[in-house]
């Protein structure tokens, strides 16, 4: 599997991160083999989100194809557990989700947790394919995956063939202040 | 400035030449029940930064935000929102700012370099304590205007020199150098500012939040890029050495109580060649303090990281303390010949180490080599965002509850040799500074 990468620039001073069971920084994006015929399904999808008013962006930047770091480039959602959805119109297999909330900066973004489902209220046939919340503290279970430091190569998340027509991404600030941000989100799957 | 004049009027005892008047203090403590009332000038990066520390400080209503782009006011009227609940007012223009709100104590100017002095100087004129980020200004003569409107109107202005209130600094200085004075006696300085070429490029935008034209240049701007990369532009910022190096070389300034008598400086644009200012400085200050001779090296580099990010060392006969924002990037190196610590260890003042081990002597050249000191790291770790305590020390001032860490004037003591750093390296030759160069 193949995508865009932004380019590297990192503003201002490090924060301290004081996060546990860090998983090493990503230095390359990793080598992902999915299935023949996935394609990109989010690109210029609607996007919805727990924050009406976006602080700053709009959340259809989430898919608009735009990754680099810089203003304007990302949307920032209020504090506490917040959540953006892509509707990917149609149900499909997934087999990849790439997530850059801010990458400029060293910084972890709490209790990051991916799900899809058939279901936009996401209250039936969820699954979780990514869940860093190891303290519980957003309240959605517990996870197992561990807090990663953003970087130019995303987050990428293993689809595992989860069939599903929404993408709900979910946070809880970050280590450089209480805010939820993101630059873009794709979803890579096998359009039926 | 002799050491003793420069600390008399550093630290935690009020200016010689900053009489406050007590109503002006007073008036934001009684009249709003000790509610301030403030504006913030300026809501780019930095500005969010200072936002950000003092969302945690109680007291505080911010009132009103100004800036010369939609996406930083409208964004940054949404963060005061979402912190208190309602709107506050919106301007473009300060001047507008200043005629139209009543009630203001306070505001927080965060806005570039070049707009510093303008913008500090108006609100303070118009009755208001202020708070500026360093570098003072992009020019000497703004930073003198700065002190003297500070001066003219009895009004409170801290320069955002944040380690003055760092507790690891304070302590550093306070405990560790001056009163047990475990350095010995200081006889150099170096400190650095090294960051890759992958943290000193562009800042980019996105094309769809340009601004026009006329109210670019209404400002000062020629076009987008220079908005976005006003550091890198000689009219419009200090370069470098004013953005990194004012924070460090504040730091010799205030740990040695007194100014350097000369700068040496080389530097070039060896990489970012288009670039208006230095990508890289050296520089050499030399000081006659009331301990004696110091020399300081100090090093900005645009293009490397070289040696591990930032800090400051102060180099002693008995001790080197390597201080730092970063605690990790914090120690103290004991000479194997200076007295013991064990009191002070004893007594929490310091903690050791432990030792690493000892090389092999394969190279023939170890023998040469004097014994690897004893390290030791500086107890506490501010567990705050770094301009909070500084943020926290001006508004304890302003409900005179404190006084200024870092008002205008010992702020512009501290940076006025910044200011011939560049000139140095232009001429390339050193500058031996006379009174009037260092003085309002």
């Amino acid at each position: 599997m193949k995508t865009e990468l932004p380019e590297e620039v990192i503003e201002g001073s490090p924060r301290p991160k004081g996060v546990p069971n860090l998983s090493p920084e990503t230095k390359k994006f990793p080598k992902f083999l999915v299935p023949e015929g996935t394609v990109l399904l989010s690109k210029d999808k609607k996007v919805t989100s727990s924050d009406d008013y976006p602080i700053l962006g709009e959340v259809a930047q989430i898919t608009d194809g735009e990754k680099e770091a810089g203003e304007g480039f990302f949307v920032e959602l209020t504090e506490g557990t917040q959540w953006v959805q892509i509707d990917l119109e149609k149900s499909s297999p997934l087999y990849a989700i790439l997530v850059w909330h801010f990458h400029s900066q060293k910084r972890v973004y709490h209790d990051v947790i991916v799900q899809v489902s058939d279901d936009p209220e996401f209250k039936s046939g969820v699954t979780t394919l990514f869940n860093n919340d190891y303290d519980d503290s957003s309240k959605l279970g517990k996870g197992t995956d561990n807090p990663y430091l953003e970087t130019r190569y995303g987050l990428l998340v293993n689809g595992k063939g989860t069939k599903g027509r929404y993408v709900r991404l979910y946070s809880k600030g970050n280590t450089s202040n209480e805010m939820n941000n993101y630059i873009e989100v794709e979803v890579f799957g096998k359009p039926e | 400035m002799k050491r003793r004049e420069f600390l008399s009027k550093s630290g935690t005892v009020a200016g010689a030449g900053l009489i406050l008047g007590a109503p002006s203090i007073l008036k934001a403590a009684e009249g709003n029940n000790n509610k301030v009332n403030v504006a913030l000038i300026g809501m780019g990066k930095q500005g969010r930064v200072l936002f950000e520390a003092m969302s945690n400080i109680p007291g505080i209503h911010f009132q009103t935000v100004c800036d010369i782009w939609d996406y930083n006011l409208d964004g940054g009227a949404k963060k005061v929102q979402a912190l208190q609940g309602h709107m506050p007012t919106k301007y473009t223009d300060i001047d507008e700012l200043l005629e139209k709100e009543k009630g203001l104590d306070v505001a927080i100017v965060a806005t570039p370099d070049f707009w510093h002095s303008p913008h500090t100087v108006k609100c303070l004129d118009a009755g208001l304590h202020v708070y500026c980020e360093k570098m003072m200004s992009n020019t000497i003569d703004g930073a003198r205007a700065m002190v003297r409107a500070m001066e003219r109107n009895k009004k409170l202005c801290q320069i955002g020199h944040q380690r003055r209130s760092n507790p690891r600094y304070r302590y550093t200085l306070d405990h560790l150098i001056n009163h047990h004075k475990i350095c010995g006696t200081i006889v150099n300085i170096n400190g650095q500012w090294n960051r890759a070429v992958k943290s000193s490029q562009d800042i980019k935008y996105s094309k769809r939040l340009t601004i026009d034209s006329d109210r670019l240049a209404k400002y000062g701007f020629k076009d987008m890029h220079q908005f976005m990369n006003w550091r890198f532009y000689r009219d419009l910022s200090g370069g470098p050495i004013s953005d990194l190096g004012a924070h460090q070389i504040d730091v010799f300034n205030w740990f040695l109580g007194c100014q350097p008598k000369s700068v040496f400086a080389s530097a070039g644009n060896d990489y970012f060649k288009t670039r208006e200012h230095f990508d890289n400085v050296m520089a050499i200050f030399e000081y006659d303090s009331e301990q004696g001779p110091v020399r300081a090296f100090y090093q900005v580099l645009t293009t490397t990281s070289a040696g591990g990010g930032f800090y400051e060392s102060f180099m002693g006969t008995d001790a080197t303390i390597k201080i730092s924002e970063s605690a990790a990037s914090s120690s103290i190196f004991r000479e194997s010949t200076a007295p013991e610590w064990d009191d002070l260890i004893q007594r929490g003042y310091l903690r050791r180490k432990p030792a690493p081990p000892k090389p092999e002597a394969t190279d023939g050249i170890s023998s040469y080599a004097s014994a690897a000191p004893e390290e030791f790291t500086i107890p506490g770790v501010l567990n705050k965002p770094p301009h909070q305590n500084h943020l926290e020390n001006f508004f304890a001032s302003v409900r005179g509850d404190a006084t200024l860490n870092c008002d205008a004037r010992h702020a512009f003591e501290s940076e006025a040799p910044i200011f011939w750093v560049n000139p140095s390296a232009l001429q390339k030759e050193p500058i031996i500074f006379t009174p009037e160069q260092l003085q309002v």
